[in-house]
């Protein structure tokens, strides 16, 4: 793939590159205090945004999130999905709750719960029956629907997908690479996101371009931009190098070499250097974020006055397995992205793209009791997180997307489902003009027996064939966000090969 | 997470003993049924790929301690000291001879012992990763087990989720099938992965039923498209040299299609638990129908559940009515017989072992060793004996290289102190929180895509700029870097893992020994060289020791009284500054970054 051996010129271009990085990466935020930071914030009043991404690794059967109920769809949704000892298909609405069935099966769950959407487009919804938060929000007007989206080139019908001649994204069904793709818009390997894209181009006046592009789950591509860079920050909070106090084996002296140690590389070595970096990066965030971060158990994103560590009843969702009350490590992640929020005028930050996830989707086998469990925790987490940033008083200044590797099939191998392409999500928020679908739905098929289905929408295995591009998604946040159509078309270079009319999906 | 198991305390030092009684008793046993025995021990050896010792002169110090690095858990003085006198080509003939320890052996152990005290818990992962450390970090035959390590991340399963977890006894079973293939034959490994009961229940396809045309259900496609994905032959054609051969619009070509994959996907039908019939019942699990051994035993075939359809994948075709095992064979020989998969698993071995970004040529070379027979060994010497791998002037390259994951600083850190365990078994643990451990644990990767990609490029890097990937990066980040130093704060400190097969012995129970570093405290130089010499080799460069001096000089040792009175803060001062002296190198780039 590469040569350990560049060429003359591109270690001309190196050394320069890393003369640059070298200067933001280390020098750059030491450079900032809070007191500064705080200066630059009570100039820029109101002004803040956020865009949050909740990724769901491993491909989410959006097919048993979203329904249709009408009645063609619900009666192939069970031709397909209700067969076997373990049968797939959910319960219709208004199914009663089978409390003697086995955890997790569908009569065990109950009916799923019907929407009324604002245009139903001539058919009926319904969620899983575990996404009771998010049934309500959606009635409440705060959040929308986004039917059979997924990576395209360009607009493509089923005979189009026939040509292969016709371009479509490449390694489609794979996940790491569609991972890639939904966050870059290009495989495994790709280092910039269109999240940190627009952080490049709308962060510029953030106090401290550390705090641009947050994940609270590891590493995403989605948040690098070409100058912004990820920063990662645990569920606690940011956390100290060598613990508590200034003295560390009986010296303060240790403590600073410890330090310097860590984030100094003392040769060329490009890891070395690299990941010196990155522990440079998490000594400085640590100093301003301990100083700015609210504590957790502060209203409106955490409960006041628990005993020192008993769980936040905020954070507990409804496990459906059980019955019982079980800390939900989404909502945990949500929760520092709030206290982030909370502090964005101490930070001085007024753009800033979030990233957070949940794993576990990639439902090939046992989906009934992992997606059940799964959509609880997703249902309950968006509902806490709205509750939070209206508390806040953001609540239509972020906006909460959601995101996964692909969508599955719509036909089941007795317990599960495999790998598909378009997938239904979900936007959220007070911005959004929300209780709608954006996009057509989908037609629900039938098999033809060898592989192909009736609907025009669906293909092999009944994955479907997106009809809303994500670059489309992209560009409408972006927008909200405040890209212009240039900088959109910039970002998503394949929107251009969509309808003018299209770019947007209207849903703010 | 499940349950992790503390249980009763039996005798220190008993299941040491015991690590050296199962020598050999169990070699093969992981393996199982599935075909021919693996070839170890006394086979025939191919020869070298460059011709070690002989004329060439035998490896310095420094040299030995790199080449450890690559090939082992993590340098000794033991093992530095083997190397420089046999070479490295015959230091490898040695280790591909070692006597091995079985994992299921020990954790078997394990279990009698737990349930001797109360029948009810039984051993669980704890014990699987016991066995791990074990043999890490005191075991002979550290090629076979790093390689088996590397393996573990090639071959994914995983005990995150309770699928696999829940079936601990056969996660051991799994390294040792590793191990027991690790200097065998590809084709061989790859059958006995494809029928692992571990392997089938993380990806599903143990249990995969036949399609159903009156229904529309169809088979699993999980396993079919994981063991080209990942396993075999990657999503592009590539040259010998692992680089991807291209169209002429430079665009790259796949391996295969969808329909490859459905196709596959019939030939892993049919498959489930090992056991004297094949019972629908024993098919699908029913307690009443569960051989003792089936955690480990190769899953068996199922006649009336596997496909009787014609079979297309990889422009072959298998004709209706095949039965599963010679569906399965002709699958496999394909998969294996593919061009794609020399340079594949190749250039992986080199990355998990020695360098991120290998030249194409360095590929080339181990690929060819690898050959169309698919030699574990021949490649595993091709790896570590190429000239990109031995050269200083490799090594000095500022891309040369690899960081060093977590798992692996902390085995190098405790091999280099000689680290005992006060109750024989090693009882690290998980260490999967990255905000306060390690975030990596072996055999608990997020998924089958492992705890990190091949080809990751960390964004905005120094690498990235120059195009090169860094799979170790993608663990890495703000909070794993503190939570790794913090874990190592505390650890060089009080000892690593649980305090006793209980929970309640006085310290922790693996503990380095710190003996030799503390004769020199004193001497705060003398201490450096000593410390970053065991940690470093020759990555401890005049600028480190320099800082690392000041750190330990600036632990004042008060005199020691005439009627020692004041003996005990003597002591602990002493002793502070070798604390400081190993952390402060164990979380040095110069010891992250594996060169």
């Amino acid at each position: 793939m590469h040569s350990i051996y560049p060429s003359q010129a591109s270690r001309r271009e190196f050394l320069r590159r890393a003369g640059a990085y070298s200067a933001l990466g280390a020098a750059g935020p030491m450079a900032l205090n809070l007191a500064a930071l705080g200066t630059a914030a009570a100039q820029s009043g109101g002004d803040y945004k956020a865009l949050v991404c909740i990724f769901m690794y491993g491909g989410n059967d959006a097919y048993n999130m979203v329904l249709a109920t009408d009645t063609p769809s619900w009666t192939n949704y069970l031709a397909v999905r209700q067969q076997g000892s373990d049968a797939i298909a959910l319960a219709a609405p208004g199914t009663a709750v089978n409390a003697a069935a086995a955890a997790g099966s569908p009569t065990r769950l109950g009916g799923v719960l019907g929407l009324s959407p604002l245009n139903a487009q001539g058919r009926g919804f319904a969620l899983h029956p575990v996404m009771v938060g998010a049934r309500d929000l959606f009635a409440a007007g705060r959040l929308a629907v986004l039917p059979n989206i997924g990576p395209l080139v360009r607009p493509l019908s089923k005979a189009d997908y026939r040509n292969s001649s016709i371009a479509r994204p490449p390694k489609l069904f794979s996940h790491n690479d569609q991972q890639s793709t939904w966050q870059t818009g290009a495989v495994e390997g790709a280092t910039v996101g269109w999240g940190g894209r627009m952080g490049d181009l709308l962060a510029s006046n953030n106090g401290s371009a550390l705090f641009t592009s947050i994940s609270t789950s590891g590493n995403a591509v989605w948040l690098a931009g070409r100058e912004v860079m990820q920063y990662q920050v645990s569920s606690q909070g940011a956390i100290r190098v060598g613990g508590s106090g200034n003295s560390l084996f009986g010296s303060t002296v240790v403590q600073d070499k410890l330090r310097g140690l860590m984030r100094t590389a003392r040769s060329n070595d490009l890891l070395a250097r690299d990941h010196a970096a990155v522990a440079a990066r998490s000594m400085d965030a640590e100093v301003l974020l301990s100083g700015a971060l609210p504590a957790a158990g502060t209203a409106p994103f955490g409960t006041p006055g628990l005993v020192s560590g008993a769980a936040d009843p905020l954070l507990q969702y409804d496990n459906p397995l059980t019955g019982a009350k079980a800390t939900n490590g989404l909502a945990q992640q949500l929760q520092v992205v709030a206290r982030m929020i909370a502090s964005r005028q101490t930070l001085g930050v007024k753009r800033q793209v979030f990233f957070v996830s949940l794993g576990g989707f990639d439902t090939h086998d046992g989906q009934n009791r992992q997606q059940a469990d799964l959509m609880a925790r997703l249902s309950h987490a968006m509902s806490y997180f709205d509750t939070a940033t209206q508390g806040l008083g953001v609540g239509s200044q972020v906006t909460t997307f959601t995101a996964s590797d692909f969508g599955r099939t719509f036909t089941s191998n007795g317990d599960g489902t495999d790998h598909g392409w378009g997938s239904h999500h979900f936007v959220m928020g007070g911005a959004v003009k929300g209780r709608d679908l954006y996009g057509a739905f989908p037609v629900y098929g039938l098999s033809d027996g060898k592989g192909d289905f009736s609907s025009p929408q669906q293909i092999g295995n009944g994955a479907m064939l997106p009809q809303t591009s994500i670059d489309q998604l992209g560009a409408t946040l972006g927008q909200w966000f405040g890209l212009s159509a240039g900088q959109a078309l910039e970002l998503f270079p394949n929107l251009v090969n969509f309808d003018a009319s299209r770019r947007s999906l209207g849903f703010f | 997470m499940a349950a992790i198991h503390t249980y009763s305390r039996s005798g220190a030092g008993r299941l040491a003993a015991l690590l050296a009684s199962l020598l050999l008793a169990a070699c093969g046993g992981g393996g199982g049924g599935g075909g021919g025995a693996p070839s170890d021990g006394g086979s025939t050896t191919p020869p070298p790929v460059t011709s070690p010792g002989g004329t060439e002169p035998k490896p310095t110090r420094d040299q030995a301690f790199r080449f450890l690095t690559q090939a082992t858990f993590g340098p000794t003085e033991a093992e530095i000291q083997s190397v420089m006198t046999l070479g490295y080509g015959p230091w490898l003939d040695q280790q591909f001879a070692k006597p091995t320890v079985s994992h299921r052996a020990l954790w078997d152990a394990a279990d009698a012992r737990i349930r001797a005290a109360d029948p009810t818990p039984g051993a669980g992962q704890r014990e699987v990763l016991d066995g791990f450390y074990a043999q890490a970090l005191s075991g002979e035959d550290q090629l076979r087990q790093r390689t088996v390590f590397a393996l573990s991340q090639v071959f994914v399963i995983s005990m995150q989720g309770s699928e696999v977890g829940d079936n601990a006894r056969g996660v051991a079973g799994y390294l040792d099938m590793l191990g027991a293939n690790a200097f065998g034959n590809y084709r061989t490994l790859l059958e006995q992965v494809a029928r692992h009961p571990m392997m089938g229940i993380y990806l599903s396809h143990l249990r995969n039923q036949k399609e159903n045309p009156a229904t529309g259900r169809v088979p699993d496609e999980n396993f079919a498209r994981e063991v080209m994905q990942l396993f075999s032959i990657g999503l592009v054609k590539l040259n010998a040299d692992g680089t991807a051969r291209k169209d002429a619009a430079g665009k790259a070509l796949e391996t295969y299609a969808g329909e490859d994959i459905s196709g596959l996907a019939k030939v892993f039908t049919g498959w489930s638990w090992y056991g004297p019939d094949t019972s629908d019942a024993r098919f699908w699990g029913s307690s009443k129908s569960q051989d003792a051994d089936r955690q480990w035993q190769p899953m068996q075939a199922y006649a009336q559940f596997h496909s009787a359809s014609e079979k297309r994948f990889l422009g072959q075709t298998v004709a209706a009515q095949t039965g599963a095992a010679a569906s399965l064979k002709t699958a496999l020989d394909a998969l294996a017989g593919h061009p794609n998969v020399a340079p594949f698993i190749a250039r992986q071995l080199i990355q998990r072992l020695v360098t991120s970004n290998p030249s194409p040529a360095y590929v080339q070379r181990a690929a060819a060793a690898f050959g169309a027979g698919g030699d574990m060994r021949a490649l595993l010497r091709a790896v570590l004996l190429d000239d990109e791998a031995r050269k200083s002037e490799t090594a000095a390259d500022p891309a040369f290289g690899k960081l060093r994951e977590p798992v692996l600083r902390l085995t190098a850190l405790l091999r280099a102190f000689g680290a005992k365990s006060d109750s024989g078994s090693y009882l690290i643990g998980a260490t999967d929180d990255p905000g306060t451990q390690l975030g990596q644990t072996p055999l608990r990767a997020p998924s089958v895509f492992n705890f990190y990609r091949p080809g990751f490029v960390p964004p905005n890097s120094l690498m990235a700029a120059q195009g090169l990937a860094a799979p170790e990066m993608q663990i890495t980040h703000e909070t794993s870097i503190v939570g790794y130093a913090n874990y190592l704060r505390s650890a060089v400190d009080r000892g690593f893992g649980q305090s006793g097969l209980d929970g309640k012995a006085t310290r922790r129970d693996v503990q380095p020994d710190y003996t030799q570093a503390l004769t020199l405290a004193p001497q705060p130089s003398a201490l450096v060289d000593e410390v970053s010499q065991r940690m470093l080799g020759p990555q401890a460069n005049a600028a480190f020791k320099r800082e690392l001096q000041t750190a330990v000089e600036s632990v004042a040792v008060p005199a020691l009284k005439a009627d020692g009175s004041n003996k005990a803060q003597v002591d602990t001062a002493l002793r502070n500054r070798v604390l400081v002296a190993v952390l402060l190198s164990a979380v040095s780039p110069e010891f992250v970054v594996q060169k």
